[in-house]
């Protein structure tokens, strides 16, 4: 076997009769016949047929698994000398940003592929390709509607109205925008938020008003007093040493230069005269964050906090946004007590909301962030295991498994 | 990251806020999209519950299936943050191709993978006894996650009910399954996970019925 360089990439020559991979292989390479015969031998699925095929010259094979990263689904063969190149998966780039209609013929071949594969699939598993999409949705609609989300159900009643307007359900999509849009539309099912009012009467931004979180459990640095602490504990003592707390002040006042950046997204939002809404306010803040300016996205999430829990049901849930992104605010000022606070009371109160595992992934980065590893772990292990699986969860893991290295 | 930005965001930039649908499962859909900033999840409503497929960020691509085909949406696509996409629409593609040859190969990256995917679950699907298609789903799992050590006891984060839908199975049925695998000490059962004593046994079993499925 051969090796040369052409352009960068390499040119390997094969005797005849050589594997050039085995199915089963995981390889990154991808590779062009330049001269000679190559044979692809591979299993069919569903009849456990064995095919054959030959590759043109010219043409690319191993391009699949190398991109997807899977196993080779086929043995590549040799027959005589041949000549092929070789690509990494940075040269196969380089090499198609060049010429695009070669990449334009593959996602041409490989989407016809996947939908022959959808198609497969949907008869092995008995599903007729014939729902109606027009009653789907209108179902979609109604599941939001009677969860409470109200935006989202519009979105899908409107759809449908402007998909199938002469259907089954055109007049009662029709009712239900209605009974959103004035006000009207309350859930016939349950409430998503079960939040109680009497739970919220007491709710307050008073630091010092409830300790959920304890950073360092006292005294004892060696043993852990309590291991498992539960945030439905009794307010005890604010644990965190004070002098890390006031560290942590001065960190905040050291910030002021954060001001001098501006949050014109709040700027550019509130050049009308009219009050903003809170979902005004509440946009313009996370333009602050998403822009780095803690500072400023603070102070409009702590008023729309200081507002209380509002009213209609899209504005709680900006409300308990505000609460989470209050704690990322702290989080990344490193104030890592209020974070814990604000985290604490989203785990706390609104356990239900889509920002519970995040929030238990950032009480895990805090306590990791004092140096208090198992509770760190703790707190990660309850994101890990939390369920529907996402990004979180093996970010969770991840840092479990970085702990548990260190 | 793609380098379309700025010039193309005037022209197919769009903008939405948290929580705002992009698109909606069964809507007819004509357009993909390219997540510039912010995150997107995609959920599907399953048994009356709202059920989060994937968190996608910057750089990734939604909606692609649009481009070839014409059926309605499989899922819903919905802004977690304030998200910025660009939308194309599916007669745009070629001249955007053109313009944005990187694209075409995150495009290519992302067929790959979703044929793999598909491949293999149609390889659960066409075993025939529901005992091996529950494990063959959990070496999938397994497989998915390159960070396992196959030697060891390996920890799936998933339920039954997920099992039970990549096998083609009713719940009810995977979960006999997997309480017999319990059982025999195969694995442990939580609410929330699955561990997996030993995949190299389960692998073996696969492997020869593949054997004997052709044979």
């Amino acid at each position: 076997m051969a090796s040369g360089f052409q352009g960068g990439i390499i040119t390997r020559g094969y005797k005849s009769g050589s594997i050039i991979y085995f199915e089963g292989d995981k390889s990154e390479y991808i590779y062009i016949l330049k001269s000679g015969r190559v044979l692809l031998t591979y299993t069919k699925i569903d009849t456990g047929e064995e095919v054959k095929e030959e590759v043109r010259q010219g043409e690319f094979f191993g391009v699949k698994s190398a991109l997807g990263k899977y196993p080779r689904e086929e043995t590549a063969q040799t027959i005589g000398e041949t000549s092929v190149l070789v690509l990494n998966m940075a040269d196969f780039e380089r090499m198609i940003l060049r010429n695009v209609n070669v990449v334009r013929k593959m996602l041409r071949v490989f989407s016809n592929q996947l939908r022959r594969l959808g198609k497969t699939v949907r008869t092995v598993l008995g599903e007729t390709d014939n729902v109606n999409p027009d009653v789907e949705l209108f179902r979609i609609g109604e599941h939001y509607f009677k969860s409470g989300d109200f935006n989202k159900a519009t979105y899908a009643f409107k759809k449908y109205m402007e998909y199938y307007p002469n259907t089954d359900y055109s007049k009662l999509a029709m009712d239900r925008i209605k009974a959103i849009s004035s006000g009207g539309g309350i859930p016939q099912g349950k409430p998503v938020k079960p939040a109680k009012d009497d739970d919220l009467a007491d709710f307050s931004m008073d630091d010092d008003s409830e300790d959920v979180f304890s950073f360092e459990d006292k005294p004892s640095p060696k043993k852990e007093v309590k291991p498992d602490f539960s945030f439905d504990s009794e307010p005890h003592e604010p644990a965190l040493s004070s002098e890390l707390s006031s560290e942590m002040d001065d960190f905040l006042s050291d910030d002021n230069t954060l001001d001098e950046f501006g949050d014109f997204g709040l700027d550019s939002n509130h050049s009308a005269k009219s009050e903003p809404t809170i979902k005004e306010k509440f946009d313009g803040a996370v333009a602050s964050l998403k822009t780095d300016n803690y500072k400023s996205a603070l102070e409009v999430f702590s008023e729309i906090i200081r507002d209380g829990l509002p009213e209609k049901q899209q504005d709680k849930k900006i409300f308990i946004e505000s609460y989470f992104y209050t704690g990322v605010c702290y989080f990344n000022l490193k104030n890592y007590k209020n974070a814990m606070t604000h985290f604490a009371e989203i785990v706390k109160k609104y356990s239900d909301s889509e920002r519970m595992k995040e929030s238990l992934l950032y009480i895990g980065e805090i306590f990791e962030a004092a140096g208090q590893k198992d509770k760190a772990i703790t707190y990660y292990n309850k994101v890990a295991n939390a369920s529907p699986k996402d990004s979180l969860n093996s970010k969770a893991f991840d840092k479990i498994r970085a702990l548990q290295k260190s | 990251m793609l380098e379309l930005d700025e010039k193309f965001f005037g022209r197919f930039g769009v903008e939405y806020n948290p929580n705002e649908i992009i698109f909606c499962e069964f809507e007819p859909g004509y357009e993909f999209y390219f997540i510039q900033k912010g995150r997107v999840k995609i959920t599907k409503i399953i048994n009356d519950r709202e059920k989060t497929i994937d968190v996608l960020s910057a750089g990734d691509v939604f909606g692609e299936m649009s481009i070839l085909e014409e059926e309605p949406r499989s899922a819903s696509a919905i802004a977690i943050d304030k998200v910025r996409v660009l939308k194309f629409h599916r007669d745009n593609f070629d001249t955007l191709l053109q313009g944005n040859p990187q694209l075409a190969y995150k495009l290519l990256l992302i067929f790959s993978k979703r044929i793999y995917d598909a491949k293999r679950r149609l390889m659960i699907l066409l075993l025939e006894e529901p005992s091996v298609k529950v494990m063959d789903v959990l070496i999938m799992l397994a497989e998915q996650n390159p960070q396992y050590d196959m030697e060891g006891e390996i920890t799936l984060y998933t339920t039954s009910q997920q099992v039970a839908s990549w096998a083609g199975m009713a719940e009810a049925d995977a979960q006999k399954e997997l309480t017999h695998l319990t059982r025999v000490d195969k694995i442990d059962l939580y609410e929330d996970r699955i561990v997996v004593k030993n995949i190299r046994d389960f692998q073996r079993v696969i492997a020869s019925r593949r054997k004997n499925l052709y044979s």
